[in-house]
């Protein structure tokens, strides 16, 4: 399955783009979803964010469905 | 009383000016059923940093998903505190030090629900609505990333 991968302010820089399609072979859940893009970016590493999964802030435990939008948000500065 | 709120457009372009948010004021004269305004403007501090003072700040947003959470934010202030209408509006783009970014506005028929609406919404915004902003410092083209405390 092709899930879409959004990155925003911090995490746009740090991957290099803001965005990419992103292909996996079985399902997996946010938490495996973080631990791969950890290991192909690892200078996410030291960054904090969390993942939202079509519009909605997902757990570690959440299943992601097929051709989801997955978007990886740093902290939050509005105001 | 409004039961049903449909989505409004909350982003802007750049900062929000004094004449906006006085020309918001004016339009509730006709409503005569409000009796207490409270307003909060977020404005841009001039905070120092290592490479000299904060002159603006650049926000992004993932906007859709910030589009539906301000409207959850709405829907659960209306359904919490009695209220006749309420606006907010939030910059994108660039925001120079001392200029506003975030106008919230909220009526009622009488204070206590504004004051304590107000307070909900702001609080709210700052830790649910994924905007992201790149303080911009000093001269040299230098910047930071903001993180709401």
């Amino acid at each position: 399955m092709t899930l879409s991968i959004l990155y925003f302010g911090m995490l746009a820089e740090a991957t290099g783009h803001p965005s990419e399609t992103w292909e996996v072979t079985d399902p997996l859940s946010v938490g495996q979803l973080r631990e791969q893009l950890l290991q192909k970016y690892p200078s996410l590493r030291d960054r904090k964010f969390q993942l939202a999964v079509n519009q909605q802030v997902a757990d570690p435990a959440t299943p992601i469905d097929t051709n989801a939008e997955v978007a990886l948000l740093p902290p939050f500065a509005g105001g | 009383m409004e039961k049903t709120h449909t989505p409004k457009k909350v982003f802007v372009d750049g900062p929000i000016s004094p004449q906006f948010i006085s020309d918001s004021i004016a339009k509730h004269q006709s409503k005569t059923n409000i009796g207490a305004h409270a307003i909060f403007l977020g404005q841009i501090r001039a905070d120092q940093k290592e490479g000299g003072p904060v002159t603006g700040i650049e926000y992004t947003a993932y906007t859709d998903m910030a589009e539906k959470a301000f409207h959850t934010i709405r829907e659960a202030a209306f359904a919490r505190f009695d209220l006749v209408c309420m606006h907010i509006y939030h910059s994108l783009g660039l925001v120079p030090t001392g200029e506003v970014s975030l106008f919230v506005f909220v009526s009622s028929a009488h204070r206590r629900a504004s004051f304590e609406a107000l307070e909900f919404v702001v609080e709210e915004i700052k830790a649910k609505v994924p905007i992201f902003g790149k303080e911009l410092v000093g001269e040299a083209g230098e910047y930071t990333w903001k993180e709401n405390k």
